[in-house]
């Protein structure tokens, strides 16, 4: 289901793409991988953890986005509001082909009417393409620079499995397994000459990011809270009794 | 090892090889090597370690076809809070015992793994220990006793045995490494006892009467192809004069004929090996391998304490080899006299605590013969004569027979080496008799039918989300366990 072809300015010249998020085009997910360089913008939006990838248990960096399956909660926010969107989400149906862009255009996002076109009529980059470059460009190094912290932190003993649990207000409990954070206690414990390297390998900025993102968790359940809440009210008005006049 | 002011030497003799056949461990193995701090990962990747789920016995009971129980590592559900037992036999009787009380008799039947490759090191979704290739173990734990844990490894051999006159032994002479002396000797020298036995005397206590296998042909047969399904169960299949024993690892297989000299020849035996392994491996070689069933009759003596083969040895039905050394091990670091005062008052403890558990095992081994339907062969027959069966194995059986095994009663030991739960497995995987009356079960019967949901419940979610073994095993070649 899928149609990767490397990314071509006479081919593709008219081609249009959707380059917004939408749970149409299977972004209503509640976790997205995400790169050590977009922490400082991740941290005032989202929670910012550590999960396994399924099939080969190795770690990632996520930025989380929803409890539920198939919970996005900043969809919304995303069309209304310039908010920053994870690099993986800006992507779009764009892959990295080498140092070049390819693109699937079996992706729904591609051919999209009224989505943005990628190149002039002179053949160059139009903005939105350009922006996808750049998104490339951080990307590619970036995931391996993140696997490279999280390498790290593995070897300190950094890292531990957190429960994230939200009560919600209509009683029930939501809660996300197979998450992990920064073990605080370990990295109180840490030798001084690690606490250094961290430093100086601009980690120990990261961990406290990433410590500090946890706070995100309480914003996201009151948003999640206002939607159950506008839920219940929307069910409570298809039901009421018509206004006796 | 360097903390605490100790140190500890391995002399090893470079000229004696291992035996290595020991290929099947128990689930302690896996807090004794965490504890240790080895990585599973490399010990999966350097051991040919594979999964072990538990025993799989076949032909036991009446030798029929459809012959077979497991005695799986995971316990009853519920174990701790109500014994399943009596509501097995009262609602289910026809029904397997094990699939009654837990998924793991299932998952050895699809050939799936214990954990996930998202589970971390040493954690499991049903619980799991390894067969693995001692042949390599044995060196991957010398490298790290060394490397990680300060361990001084000298290649020499004892020739001579030095003692002071309350015969403690202060040193012993090897001609590569002069004389070395130490506070307190583990005698690891195998079956040749060195310490315990030709220097301190220590007579050797034989069971020959109890367990009547005393020989023993190994075999490794290879694949037919390199991704041929593994299982991770080790299968035990009863012959006419014995057992043969049959465990997955990723590279090869490990067959074994255990069997009794006194009921046949080793012709006959070598003849049963091949016919259990099949016409395409005519020429495989079968090492054969002397079994003296029976310990020491001291295991810690003066400032000596033996450890291993020194100690003694039993058939590996139950894999009960590797998992004393751990007890003893993990035992000795926890009791280590402060002194050579006090040596003697835990060296006494230490004597019972292991001579309770040889007693146990014995029995336990005992166990799976006794129940036996079987009249084809002397071998079998005189197995269940009551002069072979250890007394407090037929007080058991009789207690049994109105009180099934469970949690509380009988196995008080700290660290009881089978727990009831796998008195329970064996007793009715092979059809053993226990009255159920209507008083067992009246009150208990909605926790039991929660477990009992449980179960269901867990057996399907199991089945529907681990991988297969060989499976598994190469992704952590490729991708490894993580720490947490």
């Amino acid at each position: 289901m899928t149609q990767i072809v490397p990314l071509n300015k006479t081919t593709h010249r008219s081609l249009k793409v959707d380059g917004r998020s939408s749970a149409a085009y299977g972004d209503n997910r509640r976790f997205v991988q995400v790169i050590v360089k977009e922490f400082p913008q991740l941290l005032v939006h989202y929670p910012i953890l550590f999960s396994k990838d399924p099939k080969t248990g190795q770690f990632y960096c996520g930025a989380m986005l929803g409890f539920d399956e198939d919970e996005n909660l900043f969809l919304e926010e995303w069309a209304d509001r310039d908010v920053y969107r994870p690099l993986m989400l800006q992507r779009g149906p764009f892959y990295a082909n080498g140092p070049d862009l390819a693109i699937d255009l079996d992706d729904p996002r591609v051919g999209v009417e009224g989505g943005k076109t990628l190149f002039t009529d002179q053949g160059e980059p139009t903005r939105y393409l350009q922006s996808i470059i750049w998104a490339f460009q951080d990307l590619s190094p970036g995931v391996e620079m993140t696997k490279l912290f999280i390498e790290r932190l593995l070897e300190l003993k950094l890292i531990e499995p957190v429960d994230v649990e939200v009560e919600c207000d209509d009683g029930t409990i939501r809660r996300c397994i197979g998450l992990y954070t920064i073990n605080q206690d370990e990295l109180m414990r840490l030798p001084d000459a690690a606490v250094v390297e961290l430093f100086r390998r601009g980690y120990l900025r990261l961990i406290h990011h990433m410590i500090a993102s946890l706070k995100q968790v309480q914003v996201m359940a009151r948003k999640k809270n206002s939607r159950l809440l506008k839920a219940t009210e929307a069910l409570a008005r298809t039901h009421a009794p018509a206004a006796i006049g | 090892m360097k903390a605490g002011g100790l140190s500890v030497t391995l002399i090893e003799s470079p000229d004696i090889k291992i035996i290595g056949v020991g290929e099947g461990t128990w689930p302690t193995m896996r807090a004794s090597l965490e504890g240790m701090g080895v990585s599973e990962t490399a010990l999966f990747r350097e051991c040919d370690a594979a999964f072990k789920q538990g025993g799989k016995f076949a032909g036991w009971t009446t030798g029929a076809a459809d012959d077979a129980y497991y005695h799986p590592l995971m316990l009853p559900q519920g174990f701790s809070q109500l014994n399943l037992v009596p509501h097995w036999m009262q609602e289910a009787r026809s029904r397997s015992f094990c699939d009654f009380v837990t998924p793991q008799g299932k998952l050895c039947d699809d050939g799936l793994a214990p954990k996930l490759i998202t589970s971390p090191e040493y954690r499991a979704l049903a619980n799991y220990s390894y067969h693995l290739d001692a042949g390599k173990f044995a060196p991957f734990l010398a490298t790290h006793c060394t490397q990680k844990l300060g361990v001084r490894h000298v290649l020499a051999d004892v020739v001579q045995v030095n003692q002071s006159e309350s015969g403690d032994i202060e040193s012993v002479l090897t001609p590569q490494a002069g004389e070395i002396s130490g506070d307190l000797f583990i005698d690891c020298s195998g079956f040749s006892a060195l310490l315990i036995g030709k220097t301190l005397g220590i007579g050797f206590k034989d069971c020959g009467d109890i367990l009547f296998c005393d020989t023993a042909l190994a075999a490794q047969v290879p694949y037919a192809t390199p991704d041929e399904p593994m299982a991770s169960q080790t299968l035990s299949t009863a012959q006419e004069a014995g057992w043969i024993w049959d465990i997955c690892l990723p590279t090869r297989r490990g067959v074994g004929y255990v069997y009794s000299s006194r009921h046949s020849s080793e012709e006959a035996a070598r003849e049963t090996l091949q016919r259990y392994i099949g016409p395409q491996h005519r020429d495989l070689p079968a090492r054969k391998i002397p079994i003296r069933s029976g310990h020491r009759q001291t295991f810690w003596k003066n400032n000596c304490i033996a450890v291993g083969l020194a100690g003694g040895f039993l058939e590996p039905l139950e894999s009960s080899a590797i998992v004393l050394v751990e007890l003893s091990a993990k035992l000795i670091a926890e009791q280590l006299p402060a002194n050579r005062e006090i040596m003697d008052i835990v060296a006494r403890r230490f004597n019972d605590v292991t001579m309770y558990r040889w007693g146990r095992i014995i029995d336990f081994l005992k166990l799976h013969y006794v129940l036996t339907r079987r009249t084809d062969t002397a071998f079998w027959r005189e197995n269940v004569d009551p002069a072979s069966i250890p007394e407090r194995l037929q007080e058991l059986l009789k207690l049994w027979k109105y009180h099934p095994p469970w949690f509380f009663d009988e196995f008080d030991r700290l660290e009881e080496v089978f727990p009831a739960a796998s008195y329970q497995y064996v007793l009715y995987g092979m059809g053993f008799e226990s009255e159920a009356r209507p008083q067992d079960t009246i009150d208990t019967e909605l926790l039991a039918a929660r477990l009992r949901q449980e179960n269901e419940r867990q057996t399907f979610e199991l089945r529907s989300r681990l991988p297969r073994n060989r499976e598994l095993l190469n992704k952590i070649y490729e991708y490894g366990l993580q720490p947490v």
